[in-house]
């Protein structure tokens, strides 16, 4: 899994900003968003990468990996990451 | 060459729970620099916003360590978005090295030209350097509109220069400015634009600015004409939707500023002597590249368009559009 060539992100003080250059939008995210990006940029399958942000935020009760997972459905409806 | 339209990030969309900032003010840097390398032209388009031309460059346009410095800075602050224009921009002497030096950093860098430039061996190195996009303007869906628009240019040389880029693989954005003289063409424009292999098309209305001033008597559509023209345009986005992104800017300059200053995006004008825009449509010059840091500039952003003199500017454009013809005559935060 990784951004879609034409995505780009930026960490922002708010969380981040991912940029789809080809139909210019933009799209805040905020910190949770944000720590799912970098952490799909650290390269990995899906599952790899909710389970690197499971172990980063110390996910007992499993809402880290269900709301890392709504995020990447949205990410990949929107054509934002790609596998 | 020097479009008209005015092509900006649209509005931030919000993803994840939680509600987040989304002023400019709250990013670190801009999204988009839209940057004016030189104000030499190989044409004298009787519309171009910047007076381009044969001989147009400005005295003290940036030297190449200026230049390099300036991109670095782009590079370092993490500008998600670029884009070379001019003048035309392939006429600098340094531009196969400015795109390389963009794209070999990660940079999305978008080229705006007349595509006169478009050679083969050109398109291999642009695909080579995998810009984000070439966009061309194509004002004329014939010979006889696009020639008579674009002074010294031709027709057969821009279409060829489209071809070119096709069959090199670099992604192709069709820009076309509307004119009384072309505006019957914008169904053909578009159909043209997506047979010869464009992703987008974009158009707005033309600005009563630059060389436009002297020859607006020419130029102007009637309100009438761009009523048919958006119609058009409405029933090719429909016709074309999941094939070309059809994009039009239907409202007037008055209300595209008085949005803009409510909701500034979060963009810079740069022109080719390090001067800093806030907007291309508006005269003032926020920053100065050759005396302060990108970063210098982008933190005073926020401040210049709540100066009182933008919004009476936009204001006094309700009464006098004619405001636009001294957007050459730039004021200085």
């Amino acid at each position: 899994m990784k951004l879609a060539k034409y995505v780009k992100f930026r960490e922002e003080k708010f969380g981040g900003v991912l940029f789809e250059t080809r139909s210019e939008k933009v799209y805040s995210l905020n910190a949770t968003a944000a720590a799912v990006v970098r952490a799909i940029e650290q390269g990995g399958g899906q599952r790899e990468v909710i389970d690197r942000l499971m172990e980063d935020f110390h996910d007992r009760d499993g809402a880290v990996e269900n709301e890392a997972a709504a995020f990447i459905a949205q990410l990949e409806e929107n054509g934002l990451v790609v596998n | 060459m020097t479009d008209q339209a005015i092509n900006t990030p649209q509005a931030t969309r919000k993803v994840g729970a939680e509600a987040i900032p989304s002023r400019s003010e709250d990013l670190g840097a801009p999204l988009y620099i839209a940057w004016q390398v030189t104000n030499e032209c190989n044409l004298a388009c009787l519309h171009c916003i910047e007076e381009s031309g044969p001989g147009k460059a400005f005295r003290d346009e940036f030297d190449a360590s200026q230049v390099f410095s300036f991109l670095e800075q782009v590079i370092d602050l993490e500008v998600p978005y670029l884009s070379f224009s001019g003048g035309e921009p392939m006429v600098h002497p340094q531009f196969f090295e400015m795109t390389e030096f963009v794209c070999t950093r990660g940079g999305q860098l978008k080229i705006e030209t007349n595509g006169h430039y478009l050679n083969t061996e050109n398109c291999n190195r642009l695909k080579a350097f995998e810009v984000k996009a070439v966009q061309v303007s194509l004002d004329g869906a014939s010979r006889e509109t696009f020639n008579r628009m674009r002074i010294r240019g031709d027709y057969d040389v821009a279409i060829e220069g489209v071809r070119n880029l096709h069959a090199a693989g670099v992604p192709i954005e069709i820009n076309y400015s509307p004119t009384r003289f072309n505006v019957h063409e914008i169904g053909a424009a578009v159909d043209l634009a997506y047979e010869l292999g464009a992703y987008s098309f974009y158009t707005g209305r033309t600005m009563y600015t630059g060389n436009a001033v002297k020859t607006w008597h020419l130029l102007a559509p009637t309100e009438e004409q761009y009523v048919e023209y958006f119609r058009v345009l409405h029933e090719k986005r429909d016709e074309y939707h999941g094939r070309l992104r059809v994009h039009f800017h239907e409202m007037g300059l008055l209300e595209e500023l008085r949005y803009r200053l409510q909701h500034p995006a979060a963009l810079l004008i740069v022109l080719p002597n390090g001067l800093v825009k806030l907007i291309n449509a508006l005269p003032f010059v926020c920053g100065d590249l050759r005396r302060q840091s990108l970063s210098e500039i982008w933190a005073n952003f926020e401040n210049a368009w709540n100066d009182p003199r933008i919004a009476e500017f936009v204001e006094a454009l309700a009464t006098d559009p004619e405001k636009t013809s001294a957007l050459h005559k730039w004021v200085y935060l």
